[in-house]
């Protein structure tokens, strides 16, 4: 797999990268700015870019909006947003517009190689990928009576798993389920939480996702 | 008292002047000025009586300024013109004419010199002397010494008892004389007045204006005489002199306008005064002082004790502009209020004083809660500039540690997780267990500089940074119609800490609702509860803003928090 690395500290851009060249990873461009980052993308044509969101001159959320920009003119190229930020607003900017072959992980996930290979390699297949942290927030945030308080301890496991992009592939091998019990968790959850069902994964994220964040 | 007697005398006296006047004037009509018409008559009595009058009125109103007397002075010599008339009968009266027939000018231009306020300087006292010397001397008493009537063929004439000598030519070479410097004289005077009229007050102008007249008509009168070596009647020095008694009416009226309108003036002060007794309310003083002043435009304004800034009533710094005319009022040696007009609307310096007597309490009183409003605002400036300065603090620190040692640490646990894949097992597994701790570190780090400065709230405003509050919030927070708009980072901020704090203290459900209308950004907060509420730790986040805060019990324990925040735009 392809990847170009953006981040303007050399530090981490150096250490992700023979860190991902242990893993078997093709790092074919590195970065520091969000302009050299597109250019890279533009010259490389990589499998998928590890941007971090802050980067210069702002310091912000540059890195957001040139992965945005790196989604929409190339269909074909995965993004992996590193950020410090765990609200959910900003993992939602990016997922909400383009949520196949995008992925948003908290920065501390660099050196938690386990999570962030994985994330590669869903985005790689065309999934979506939002932090489990950021999950775990959004599921056991503090609200009133709701359907949630009506799901089971797995169906809830089934649930954050939902919402961090896996698919019932995923799931049944992460929770050691056969795909006909991951299939009657998933359908029960999303009766009990009066979301429709559909077929296209994606609108199931996002679908969760904006029940979990309301 | 004494001054009543007085007066009466001299006032019948002029009466009986200008009757006995207007009488010798009437039984020799060929002769002289007034008699030709019905019209000069009334001019002749008109006039004379007017000069006498207003001299009398205005030496009762001050004894001590020359212009009564003076201008009692010139009714009668505006008399004595007709007086050295042969048809007079009496010597005595004949003599008084021969020597003050002409002297009119110089008294009642020297009364216009000495009107109240006005200083005759140097060139004043020269042309003034130059007309006394023209009209009272050459053409007046030294002539009349060296004139005996009946060689100069004139059979009826009564006798002239100032005749010291019969010199009929030197009598005729002093009136020429006289005739030139009469000319000069009121002509340098005429000039001295237009140019004091044009830098005079309201009330004065007029009189000035009067005298400027006149003394323009003097030398027309005198010039036109010039060529029979003596003052004649010709038709153009008869309308100078219909011309000359319009101007001297006028005159005397222009005095008594400006007297009324003083009266008119004090009057007001002094309505001013049981008024103030009453204490109005703030910012009634100015209108009132506008009125007095009689300019609608009128600026009033405090100076601060220290170093005399000029604010408002309500202790806002005021730019006088440049147009306006300052007059400061003193009151105990210190300046109370400055006044700026229009210029010269207040050159009375008489009534500036009158006005700073009547309102002293009440500009002092005013000029006191200026200052106080003043210090007030300064006082919330500072504050909004240290809340401002603290937010950017926070701000600053809150990228530093973002940018700075989380940045390290991750970098830093990045660098030891490298290290344990090409560590033996033991080895790995010590090291990755202080690699999880790093990332934990990290995690703590990213929590405590969000809870220093939200970036979200820089980032992408109100809306999205409750929003944010709501994810990690100990208790539900819904939020409602929250503005979406970008506004005012102070105001943005500002609003947040509210709710922040607010979330912080909560012991149950928290709703907010927001609602941006114009000018002014309404926050309201309902909360189940809140545990160690402190309205004014919340009124100090707002307060610094002019916003405001409101507290009401919404059943047993719940609180329903509303704040006002002013957007200015």
């Amino acid at each position: 797999v392809r990847i170009v690395i953006a981040d303007d500290e050399t530090l981490l851009r150096e250490g992700l990268a023979r860190l991902l060249a242990d893993a078997g990873f093709d790092v074919v461009g590195k970065a520091g700015t969000a302009e050299e980052l597109l250019r890279r993308v533009e010259l490389a044509r990589p499998d998928a870019a590890i941007v971090d969101i802050r980067m210069p001159p702002g310091q912000s959320e540059e890195g957001l909006v040139a992965a945005q920009a790196i989604r929409a003119a190339h269909p074909g190229v995965g993004v992996l947003v590193l950020s410090h930020y765990v609200e959910s607003r900003y993992a939602m900017r990016l997922l909400e517009e383009h949520p196949e072959r995008s992925g948003y992980l908290l920065k501390e996930r660099v050196s938690d190689v386990a999570v962030l290979l994985d994330a590669l390699r869903r985005i790689d297949e065309g999934e979506c990928v939002l932090d489990p942290t950021i999950v775990s927030r959004l599921v056991g945030r503090p609200r009133e009576a709701s359907a949630l308080d009506e799901l089971t301890a797995r169906e809830r496991e089934v649930l954050a798993l939902m919402a961090e992009g896996h698919s019932n592939d995923g799931i049944c091998r992460l929770l050691f389920l056969s795909p006909k019990t991951v299939e009657t968790h998933v359908r029960h959850i999303l009766l009990k939480l009066g979301i429709g069902e559909t077929a296209d994964y994606h609108r199931r994220v996002l679908a969760v996702l904006a029940y979990l964040r309301g | 008292m004494r001054r009543w007697p007085i007066a009466v005398g001299v006032a019948a006296l002029g009466l009986a002047a200008g009757i006995v006047t207007l009488g010798i004037a009437r039984d020799d009509p060929a002769y002289w000025f007034a008699a030709s018409s019905t019209v000069a008559s009334a001019a002749l009595l008109g006039a004379g009586l007017a000069l006498v009058a207003g001299g009398i009125a205005a030496a009762l109103r001050r004894p001590r300024n020359r212009a009564g007397p003076l201008l009692v002075a010139a009714g009668f010599a505006w008399f004595a013109l007709e007086w050295n008339n042969p048809g007079i009968g009496s010597a005595l009266a004949f003599t008084l004419g021969l020597a003050f027939y002409a002297s009119c000018p110089p008294f009642a231009l020297h009364a216009v010199f000495a009107y109240p306020g006005g200083r005759v300087g140097r060139a004043g006292t020269l042309a003034l002397a130059g007309a006394y010397a023209a009209f009272a001397g050459l053409l007046g008493i030294l002539p009349a010494l060296f004139f005996d009537p009946r060689t100069a063929g004139c059979a009826a004439c009564p006798d002239n008892l100032l005749l010291v000598a019969d010199r009929g030519s030197l009598a005729d070479d002093l009136t020429r004389a006289g005739l030139l410097l009469g000319f000069v004289a009121p002509l340098a005077l005429a000039v001295l007045l237009v140019a004091r009229v044009a830098r005079s007050s309201t009330g004065t102008r007029p009189v000035l204006a009067a005298g400027a007249l006149y003394a323009v008509l003097v030398p027309v009168w005198v010039g036109a005489s010039g060529d029979n070596g003596y003052l004649a009647n010709g038709s153009v020095e008869r309308l100078a002199w219909l011309g000359q008694a319009g101007a001297l009416i006028g005159l005397v009226l222009a005095g008594a306008w400006a007297r009324w309108r003083a009266r008119h003036t004090r009057a007001a002060v002094a309505r001013l005064v049981v008024d103030l007794a009453a204490s109005p309310p703030p910012g009634t003083l100015r209108d009132r002082l506008a009125l007095i002043v009689g300019d609608p435009h009128l600026v009033l304004a405090y100076p601060l004790s220290d170093g005399g800034r000029l604010v408002d009533a309500d202790g806002r710094p005021v730019a006088l502009p440049a147009a306006l005319e300052r007059t400061t009022l003193v009151g105990d040696g210190r300046p109370v209020a400055v006044l700026g007009h229009a210029p010269r609307a207040l050159d009375d310096e008489q009534l500036a004083r009158d006005i700073t007597e009547a309102a002293r309490l009440a500009l002092e009183n005013e000029r006191l809660q200026a200052e106080v409003r003043a210090r007030l605002r300064e006082l919330r400036a500072s504050r909004a500039r240290i809340v401002a300065a603290g937010d950017a603090e926070r701000k600053r620190l809150e990228r530093d540690l973002h940018d700075g040692a989380q940045q390290r640490l991750v970098g830093l646990s990045l660098a030891l997780r490298l290290a344990v894949s090409r560590l033996d097992e033991k080895a790995a597994a010590e090291l990755g267990e202080a690699e999880r701790e790093l990332r934990r570190a990290s995690a703590e780090l990213r929590e405590l500089a969000h809870g220093i400065f939200p970036a979200v709230l820089a980032d992408e405003g109100l809306a999205a940074a409750i929003e944010a509050l709501a994810e990690d919030g100990r208790v539900p927070i819904s939020a409602h119609r929250l503005p979406e708009a970008r506004l005012d980072a102070a105001i943005e901020t500002a609003a947040y800490s509210f709710v922040a704090e607010a979330a912080r203290i909560a012991t149950g459900r928290l709703t907010v609702s927001a609602e941006l209308s114009g000018e002014r950004l309404v926050l309201v907060v309902d909360a189940d509860g809140l545990d160690g509420f402190d309205l004014e730790a919340l009124e100090d986040r707002v307060g610094e803003l002019d916003g405001r805060i409101h507290a009401e019990r919404d059943g047993d324990a719940g609180l329903k928090l509303r704040a006002e925040l002013p957007c200015g735009s």
